[in-house]
């Protein structure tokens, strides 16, 4: 899926709000969720890991199940709890070894999901994160534009090339 | 006889290390390599390391190709040392490659692939000569040109992910369909490889292994050894978006992607005589090779073997390339590096036995004046 939804489609799905934060800059997003954690009661509920995850591949030649190899993987699950009572529940589950990073960005995903205090800063940090996204995005398609082979045939006059 | 302590070791292994990183700042006054310079700028090499080391994990690489000054082996070594120290969280769900976030796209058995042939950062036709200018390159254009490359391509939004080239064979119905009652995967870094092993095994196996080795087993079965004659139906490398389950809803999240490289080779169809088959349509066969970040003759080279060795597996091999033990067992660099430098290591006991044995020998010939035989010395 790439990033360029429309404003009508702006916030994206919760499904997406991790790949945008990650892409912003994780000082960034742990200056914020110190921020929020100043102003809420955050609690874990499980404590925030960090260590391997395998990745796990159907071949798509016979669809046999392999593993590619392994993957740093880190992981917090955290309850927010804002000064009126109100309680969300927030996590993320990341390809990076920052247990810190992982918990930063659990209490983003609980302060957007039930609208806390600060969740207006979480969401211009999805911005952020989805304008590198587009950078990067831009990047890729600009390899892609630039190396597509024209496979019409010499001498039709579709291509200008002196071969 | 029996071992002997000696001392003094420790400050020769001291020196040694020493020496070691002496030789790496080499005494001139340069600037030490940065991680995002040998990521960036060597990046073949880390994608290298990364797969033989079995984990993605671009810096680390980097830190490790540094650390063993260039050395590809030692630096896989130093990676999988590093991922032995982990704990491990979690097992994926199966990630689908037809996601992959493509740079690169070809195919040698059809021109008209759908969604088009782009060729992405290659060598494949460059000259092979050298660019000396690079010997001293500017810093100021150097950091300008991917700005330029940038603003130079054409604009036009591409589709980030592309069709597979084997989906369009298989609806004609000249592939074999795809298994529907899948095994587990196998866990090459908890079980040990006890023959037979599953197809599982064996490309878990290759796609960590190292690339010289499996270059060289493949490249056996290409020059006669075997007969594959693969045909390329698709290379591809991209960005696999890795999907994990959300902490709290449960559903599928991107977590990350990884750059991996990915073959399908196709080979020719080959007559099955079994029982089961009597009547069946003859159909071409497949081969599949990926690994991690952008190693192309590694993810070629697997593919052939894994096709060599699905004929060893079924018929009994004819070749070495098509001998699991053979194969899977002689690929990995850590394992085979370890063992050729252990020769390195002190044998004085064994040797000296050797040489007691080669003495006495000698002297019973000489007792009973005959000429020594030559004779066959093992460690």
């Amino acid at each position: 899926m790439n990033t360029h939804e429309t404003e009508a489609s702006w916030p994206p799905p919760r499904s997406q709000w991790l790949r945008y934060w990650s892409a912003a800059p994780a000082e960034k997003a742990e200056t914020l969720a110190a921020e929020i954690a100043g102003h809420c009661d955050v609690r874990d509920i499980t404590l925030p890991q960090s260590g391997l995850g395998l990745l796990k591949l159907p071949d798509s030649a016979l669809n046999d199940l392999y593993f590619l190899g392994e993957v740093p993987v880190s992981h917090a699950h955290v309850e927010v709890i804002a000064p009126d009572g109100t309680r969300a529940e927030g996590g993320a589950r990341l390809l990076d070894d920052r247990r810190s990073l992982a918990r930063a960005l659990a209490v983003l995903d609980a302060t957007l999901a039930a609208r806390l205090p600060h969740h207006e800063q979480a969401l211009r940090l999805l911005e952020t994160g989805r304008a590198t996204l587009q950078e990067t995005e831009a990047s890729r398609n600009a390899i892609l534009t630039s190396t597509r082979v024209d496979f019409s045939l010499l001498g039709d006059g579709s291509e200008d090339d002196d071969e | 006889m029996g071992y002997v302590a000696i001392k003094g070791g420790g400050k020769a292994i001291e020196g040694a290390a020493e020496a070691l990183e002496a030789l790496r700042a080499g005494g001139s006054g340069s600037d030490p390599l940065s991680l995002n310079a040998i990521e960036h700028q060597l990046r073949l090499l880390t994608s290298r390391i990364m797969s033989e080391g079995g984990l993605y994990h671009p810096q680390l690489a980097a830190l490790a190709i540094k650390q063993m000054q260039g050395d590809t082996l030692e630096a896989g070594f130093a990676l999988r040392a590093y991922r032995s120290t982990k704990p491990r969280l979690l097992e994926t769900p199966p990630q689908d490659t037809g996601n992959m976030r493509l740079i690169r796209r070809i195919s040698s058995a059809f021109k008209d692939i759908p969604g088009g042939q782009m060729l992405g950062p290659t060598h494949d036709y460059a000259l092979r000569l050298m660019r000396f200018e690079l010997a001293e390159e500017s810093p100021e254009p150097f950091r300008r040109m991917a700005s330029t490359f940038l603003k130079n391509a054409p604009e036009e939004a591409l589709p980030d992910s592309f069709p597979k080239v084997l989906d369009s064979l298989r609806s004609e119905g000249l592939l074999p369909p795809k298994a529907t009652n899948r095994n587990p995967a196998f866990d090459i870094t908890r079980d040990p490889l006890i023959f037979p092993v599953s197809r599982s095994a064996a490309l878990a196996t290759m796609a960590r292994a190292e690339t010289g080795s499996m270059l060289a087993i493949a490249y056996s079965n290409m020059r006669g050894y075997g007969d594959i004659h693969p045909t390329v139906a698709e290379l591809r490398v991209g960005y696999l978006p890795v999907m994990l389950p959300h902490p709290v809803t449960g559903e599928l999240t991107e977590a990350g992607e990884v750059l991996m490289t990915e073959c399908e080779v196709i080979a020719m169809y080959e007559p099955d005589e079994s029982e089961s088959a009597k009547g069946a349509a003859p159909e071409f066969t497949l081969g599949y090779g990926a690994c991690f970040g952008h190693n192309e003759t590694k993810a070629i080279s697997m593919a052939i073997l894994d096709r060599a060795l699905q004929k060893g597996m079924r018929d009994g091999p004819e070749n070495p390339s098509e001998d699991p033990e053979f194969v899977l067992m002689h690929i990995d660099g850590v394992d085979s590096m370890g063992f050729a430098n252990h020769y390195k290591m002190p044998h004085y006991v064994t040797f000296q036995s050797d040489m007691d044995r080669l003495r006495s020998t000698r002297e019973k010939y000489g007792e009973r004046g005959e000429t020594p035989q030559e004779e066959s010395h093992e460690s």
